[in-house]
Formats: structure tokens, sequence, C-alpha cells
């Protein structure tokens, strides 16, 4: 399976979910009508690009 | 090590096959999201096996050890003798044997075409810290202790890392500090979707030199096959579906991995832990990814090693042991019930060597007229053959762990190690009262008819 681009627009959304704290469960549910895949692609680039913050509860967010 | 070529041995796939047979996996054609696996797993009444994964062209199963009969069926073993037999094959190890072609190396992707999106990693639980690979099964190679195998769960972090929870003690968390300290990565190899026997070895708690490999022999009763990893020098089960190459990066306990639905049954703390960077993925030509679902699968994989750990205690204490049973909700080894051919004083006997297992906390000694996997049979006997003044046996300050928390382990210093108080009940016939006294009803003429003819 070749590996597909990073589709800019689910990185917006996801950055948009980050400005407050969220669970991963929450950019699932942010990103559901996408394609799994295709999120999954856009968190590893969030994750390449930012450091996000963690709480005790584990939810993420963008200082 | 002798090395050969491979030859057929039954493998993950031909595992699932055989479950299937025995009506303990159903294959789901309807096509389902990664996101949806977990929750389908937990809702079925037998494992699942899912044709089609939405964006995914690998098929993934799910459920395998969720109960006493699935595991059994995995095994291919007796329900009511899980602990025997796996008392009888750990006694014989087998060791391993190299072999020179492997399944699990059909298809070989390395450098900028790794990328772990390719495999359908599910999202599994509500507050996990992102998606999971959950049925790793981890080796890794050190001078001093060779060759081991163990199980650890995987958060996605990028399309090339992954977090790894060495966060508990374990010999690969031993090699890992060693490679740590020297700065340098440790070579590992994951194996994703091995046979119950290799899964059942790595998960077993070997001491240290022990190679689990010849753990999983002796259960397959012949030599596991292994191959040399293709860019690490790590061997790994030649029948395995997909296998992940890489290092484990000489970051430390840096990287946040977690929260995850954890063994107990609870949702976990948030860690920090090393990061694995995945440098190859090899797989068989039309692999199958194995999503193992939280708690009772993972707690399943420990279960027959804990009633043979328990029968070898009783056996220590020279008790005759009739049947030993670690039950699921003590999560297949806090809670057990034996069964025993009492003599004078042995209830208690059995007890106190059953509590010093480090992770039985409870435990419960009928006699040998008791059908312990019945709990109705169980709570009879407390309740007729149990005086609590006289016969509940409680241990105090004793290892605890942390995932408990009852012990209040945020309470703990850094470093600190959890007490626990432990609880026994002998609910044997007490010493001094007549077997009489308990005779069991019984229909009459109970052999001479058949409920099925009459209806």
């Amino acid at each position: 399976m070749s590996s597909p681009n990073t589709d800019a627009k689910i990185v917006r959304t996801i950055e948009e979910a980050l400005t407050r704290p969220v669970y991963f469960r929450d950019i699932i549910e942010a990103t559901k009508n996408q394609s799994y895949r295709a999120v999954l692609c856009a968190w590893s680039d969030v994750r390449s690009r930012l450091t996000l913050e963690r709480d005790e509860f584990g939810r993420y967010w963008r200082k | 090590m002798a090395t050969t070529q491979s030859n057929r041995q039954e493998d993950f796939r031909g595992m699932l096959s055989r479950m299937e047979r025995e009506g303990q996996l159903r294959r789901v054609k309807r096509s389902a999201s990664p996101r949806h696996i977990t929750t389908l797993c937990h809702q079925a009444p037998a494992a699942l096996l899912f044709e089609s994964v939405e964006d995914y062209d690998i098929p993934v199963a799910g459920g395998l050890y969720w109960s006493r009969s699935r595991v059994a069926s995995a095994l291919g073993w007796p329900e009511g003798e899980l602990g025997k037999y796996f008392a009888k094959a750990a006694a014989k190890p087998v060791p391993p044997v190299m072999v020179t072609d492997a399944p699990c190396q059909e298809v070989v992707v390395t450098g900028d075409d790794v990328d772990l999106t390719s495999l359908p990693i599910p999202f599994m639980h509500e507050k996990d810290g992102g998606p999971y690979i959950s049925a790793g099964v981890a080796f890794a190679k050190d001078a001093e202790f060779g060759l081991n195998a163990g199980c650890y769960r995987m958060m996605f972090r990028t399309r090339r890392e992954l977090g790894m929870d060495l966060f508990t003690a374990s010999d690969l968390r031993r090699f890992y500090t060693k490679t740590f300290e020297r700065n340098e990565p440790l070579p590992i190899a994951v194996a994703i979707g091995v046979h119950a026997y290799e899964h059942m070895a790595a998960a077993f708690k070997a001491p240290s030199g022990v190679n689990e490999m010849e753990i999983a022999g002796g259960l397959r009763g012949e030599p596991t096959q292994l191959v040399r990893a293709k860019t690490v020098d790590v061997p790994v089960p030649a029948h395995a579906e997909i296998v992940l190459e890489g290092e484990l990066l000489p970051t430390g306990w840096t990287v946040d991995e977690g929260p995850f639905g954890e063994f107990a049954g609870m949702q976990g703390d948030l860690k920090h832990n090393p990061l694995f960077r995945v440098n190859a993925i090899t797989h068989r030509r039309n692999p199958i990814f194995y999503a193992l679902q939280m708690p009772w699968e993972n707690d399943w994989l420990n279960g027959p090693a804990t009633e043979a750990a328990c029968m070898r205690v009783l056996g220590m204490a020279g008790i005759q042991v009739a049947a030993v049973r670690a039950t699921e909700g003590g999560c297949c080894g806090w809670s057990v019930i034996a069964s025993i051919k009492k003599r004078a004083g042995e209830g208690k006997n059995a007890l106190t060597a059953l509590l010093t297992l480090p992770v039985v906390k409870q435990a419960i000694v009928t006699d040998d007229d008791i059908n312990i996997y019945d709990p109705n049979e169980v709570e009879w006997a407390i309740t007729f053959r149990c005086q609590a003044d006289k016969d509940i046996v409680i241990l105090s300050g004793m290892k605890g762990k942390h995932v408990d928390p009852s012990v209040r382990p945020w309470d703990l210093k850094p470093g600190e190690l959890p007490t626990t108080a432990k609880f026994g009940i002998d609910a044997t016939i007490p010493e001094g009262i007549p077997a009489f006294r308990y005779e069991r009803i019984v229909p009459a003429f109970k052999d001479e008819v058949r409920l099925e003819d009459y209806l």
C-alpha cells in the first residue's frame, strides 16, 4: 500500500481542535467524516511539527 | 541454534481457522472502521475476524483470548486443564530453530517507504492517548542474558515512531537501560500476529536468562521456528503475520505515552517512555493484523501460567491438588480458587502457600467435591463450610502493585513500593465435622430417566 500524502485540511482541523485540552477521542470525533488512515497521517504530521502539551488526564493541547 | 528451512507448523492464521471450526471465532464481512473494532469485539460472543477494514486491505482479528474457552481453543488444550498443561510444557522447554526463509518476510518495506499508517492500528478505548498496537511481541538480545521476548504496548505517534511502554520492571527495560546508559540505541523487532504458544510464552514472567521461545517450544511440542530480522540482528517468529524492525532510541523515559486501558480493567495514567523508531516493516503477502483486546485477552495470556504456579506452590506444600482456577474477575491472577484433597490443617496451609505468590491477592480453598468452575458451588461451600472468625486468613503488609488503586499508590514517595493486605477463605469442611453432615441431596432414581426422552 503506497503512502498517502498528508491532507492539509485534516491537519487544520486537528490544529483547531488542539486550541483547548482534548482527548485523542475528540480528534477522532472532529475528523470522523475523513478516512481513518488520512487522520493518522495528519496526526503524524502534527506530532512531527508541533510540541504538544499533555495534562494528567492525557489530554493534548497546543500552547 | 540449528538452522534449517522453514516447514509447516500451525501459525496464527491456522489457529484462527481452527478456532472458527470450533465455533470460537466468527468472520465479519461488513466493512468496519478501525474506530469500531474494539467496541464490536467487546460485544461479540466469539472472537472476530474483520475481513474488510475501511481504508485497508489488511483484515483484523480481535478477542481471541477473551475467555477460558477461547484460550483453550487457541491452545488446543482441555478447558479445565490449562494450568496442568502449561506446567507440563514449561517443564520441558524445546529450543527454537533458526530458518533461512520465512513467511513473515515475503514483503519487505524499508527506509523512507516505512509508514505505520499502512497498518490498521485501531483506536481502542475512550481515553486512550492514541491508536495502539496491543498485540506486539518484542524481541531483543543482550550479551549477558541472550534473547528475550515480551509483550509491550505501543502508541502510534508518527509514520515511523511509536511510544513503547517500558515503565514497569522487565527484561527489555533492563536491556534498554544498559544501552541508554551507553547512549546507544537498542535494536529490537516486534512481531504482530504470532500463535498463542509464542504469545503466551512471551507474556510468561520467565526468569532472566530463560529464553521464552524455549518455553514456546515446550507449549507447542516442537521447536518454534525463528528467522533473523532483515535489518537488525534479532530473531523473530518465522510465521508471524507482521514484523516491525527498528531501534529503541537512547532518549530515555521522555516521550509521552498513554493513557491506555490497562490489564486490570481500568484506564491507566499518562506515562513517559522510550521511543521506538521503526526502520523496516516485513509481513506475509496477505497479512492479518491482530488487535488484542483489553483487559481479558491480556489477562488470559497469563491465566494458565498463574494456575501452573498455584499448582507448583501447593505441591511444594505437600498438598494434593484437584483443580485450580484463576478467575476472570481477578484478572486471571489476583484471585484464585483451588480444590484440594484435604488433610487436617491443609486448608490454611494451602491458603498461605497461594498468598505467597506475588500476584495473588485473594484465594479460596475448597474440598475436591466442589466444582470450582461453578460460582454457585463455590459460594455454597463458603456459606456452609466457613466460619468467618476462624476460616478467613488475612496477611498484612505484603508486596502490592501500583495498578491497584486500593493501595493508594499516589501517596507513595518516588521509588517507594506499595504494600497490600491479602486474604484467603478456607471453605473446606472444618476439622471435627463429619462429612455426612454435608451429604448433598440426590434426585431419586436419577440414573433411570433422561429429560431429552420427555421433551
